[in-house]
């Protein structure tokens, strides 16, 4: 492998212009492994957040219906199916709820707190009380912390809650909790039974979450769960569409700039190959005429392309971990209940970035490499030979 | 030396430019025998080099054909060319054009490699060229530790170390002062003698051609004096 000696030797034969290029293909890796990190990791807490804090697949009535009639069969059928972790159904009103004289508009749940504990994890929310004491049949009320401020009450205070149709009725105070979403501000959990009583509507629910192990098979486990139910099941996917296709969109435009990136340090890569090519002109026509072919000529500068760019990469990729854990050790502070609760950039350390800003380098550099490895191949060797 | 042709040329001519086209070959036939030392000579721009060129396979002529061990080159693909250049022949030019990263004893193995032998082989063959044209305690200078003659001594080992049929060697010693050139005319001489191979050497220096067997005159693109 001739060829990769004399890369060798041309790459070493002008070090401090290498360096340079090397180190400007390293710093591209690293800014985009680093970025890429910090993606990834807003990306799973956004997912993760609302995957914590929302049923993964909810039930609803189906069309024409207002309510979900023998809900505790469907309830068991669910349980049934593959990849079911917890079932909760609910009864969801509108309601305002008052103190004083202050008066807010909420959604209220109505749930068996067991049940939606394990689909929602809302007791680990809890600021104060507890969530389970909506366990018992009575007129107790947990109500989200903004909510709670909005209307100045705190624990153990009553507050009167009024519906369409249904009678004025008090609810007593025994947790207030914090998701750091936009629920703390309008939610409120009764007892199931003691809502259903609220508002006349006996034995029936308005919908049923779900839980399940794999929250990327939620979307196929729902239409399943439409088509053998015939009622409405949505998952957190199609929930939450929106959000997911922008965090797509601002991916496509970051990509847009690791282009960017990557073709400036791919311009250094040219600019020291052209160099050295142009350098070596006499040399090239006379490994030309000691019967070098074509091919040869190219693959020994398309291989200095690859070792400058490798290099490149591989430094990158360690200087990109380094920072990404450096900038993962950083604590901000922020109020909490604010950033779904974070306290540091978001930086999840995944293989798969270091393979794609690895790959997506390298084939810059080869493309960078090719302009000057087919000029070198295509001189004249008579007139190469008498270049000096 | 034996009656064997090794280069037979026909017809050759090279044309250069569209317009005002140049004949820096105007129909030059020759025949080259295996083992001959032969100069060719003529003023600038008689088409000496170009005659080499086309003999070296490093330029197509126009029209006309050049058969090499009976073999015609100009109807080679690329590969074949480069192949052909590789086995059979070897080149000096008026500068040495070793390549300056690598050391004498690497220059010397470049060929070798470059035909797919064996980097210890490779390296066996070119010491014994290094130890014919007397430089084995040199091997690991690179070209900027060498002197002028030293560096042309090199360029013929290298030119040598595939054993080719032909050697070519363009003003080899043009660069060289005259005790240098001596040198190297000598040691050309010496190894065509052991080797058996053909010499064509073009240059200027009408004392070294009276030195060989045979000059070829080439004037205007024409062969017009074939002295043996």
């Amino acid at each position: 492998m001739f060829e990769l000696d004399i890369a060798m030797k041309h790459i070493r034969s002008r070090q401090r212009q290498t360096l340079f290029s090397i180190i400007a293909v390293a710093l591209a890796v690293a800014i985009i492994i680093v970025s890429m990190s910090m993606m990834s990791g807003y990306m799973s807490i956004l997912i993760d957040s609302t995957v914590e804090n929302q049923a993964h697949i909810t039930i609803m009535p189906g069309k024409d219906e207002d309510y979900i009639h023998l809900y505790r069969g469907l309830e068991d059928h669910i349980h049934n199916l593959e990849g079911v972790l917890a079932v909760s159904s609910y009864f969801q009103g509108e309601a305002a709820l008052q103190y004083r004289h202050d008066v807010e508009g909420v959604v209220l749940y109505g749930i068996n707190p067991y049940d939606e504990n394990r689909v929602v994890n809302r007791e680990d929310d809890m600021l104060a009380g507890e969530f389970a004491s909506l366990e018992r049949p009575g007129s107790r009320i947990v109500v989200g912390l903004r909510l709670a401020r909005n209307l100045g009450v705190g624990m153990g205070d009553t507050v009167t809650a009024r519906g369409p149709g249904a009678e004025p009725t008090d609810f007593t105070i025994t947790g207030i909790f914090a998701t750091g979403t936009q629920a703390d501000e309008t939610t409120a959990y009764a007892n199931l039974e003691r809502l259903q009583d609220f508002y006349g509507a006996r034995d029936v629910v308005t919908g049923v979450g779900v839980r399940v192990s794999d929250v990327y098979t939620a979307e196929e486990l729902a239409k399943r769960i439409d088509r053998e139910t015939g009622y409405d099941a949505t998952s957190w996917i199609r929930q939450n569409a929106e959000i997911l296709s922008m965090l797509e969109t601002s991916e496509s435009m970051v990509f847009f700039f690791y282009v960017i990136i990557f073709t400036i340090s791919g311009f250094g890569i040219a600019n020291i190959l052209i160099m050295i090519v142009m350098e070596k002109v006499g040399e090239i026509g006379m490994l030309m005429a000691m019967g070098t072919s074509r091919r040869s000529i190219m693959l020994i500068f398309l291989l200095e392309a690859g070792i400058l760019g490798m290099t490149g990469v591989i430094i990158g990729s360690v200087l990109g971990y380094i920072a990404a854990m450096a900038i993962a050790s950083i604590t901000i502070p922020v109020p909490p209940g604010m950033y779904f609760g974070m306290d540091h950039l978001p930086i999840v350390i995944e293989p798969g970035n270091f393979v794609t800003a690895g790959v997506f380098a390298m084939v810059i550099n080869l493309i960078a490499g090719a302009y000057p490895a087919r000029r070198a191949s295509r001189m004249d060797p008579v007139e190469a030979i008498h270049h000096v | 030396m034996s009656e064997e042709k090794i280069i037979e040329i026909r017809d050759l001519t090279r044309i250069y430019g569209d317009g005002a086209p140049i004949r820096a070959l105007d129909g030059v036939n020759l025949d080259i025998e295996r083992g001959e030392f032969l100069a060719i000579i003529g003023p600038s721009g008689s088409g000496k080099s170009t005659l080499l060129h086309q003999i070296g396979i490093l330029d197509t002529p126009t029209s006309g054909t050049i058969l090499l061990n009976g073999v015609d080159i100009t109807k080679m693909s690329d590969r074949e060319r480069s192949r052909m250049r590789n086995e059979e022949l070897g080149f000096i030019f008026q500068y040495h054009h070793l390549l300056p990263d690598f050391n004498a004893l690497e220059n010397v193995m470049m060929p070798l490699l470059i035909s797919g032998v064996k980097p210890s082989r490779a390296r066996k063959i070119a010491r014994e060229m290094l130890e014919e044209v007397g430089l084995a305690d040199r091997e690991g200078h690179r070209p900027n530790q060498l002197s002028g003659g030293q560096n042309q001594r090199v360029a013929i080992a290298r030119a040598l170390a595939n054993s080719p049929d032909i050697v070519i060697g363009d003003e080899p010693t043009g660069n060289l002062d005259s005790r240098a050139s001596d040198n190297i005319y000598e040691l050309l001489r010496r190894l065509n003698r052991e080797h058996n191979q053909t010499f064509i050497l073009v240059t200027h220096d009408e004392q070294m051609a009276k030195k060989t067997d045979r000059i070829i005159r080439l004037v205007d693109g024409r062969v017009v004096e074939d002295s043996g």
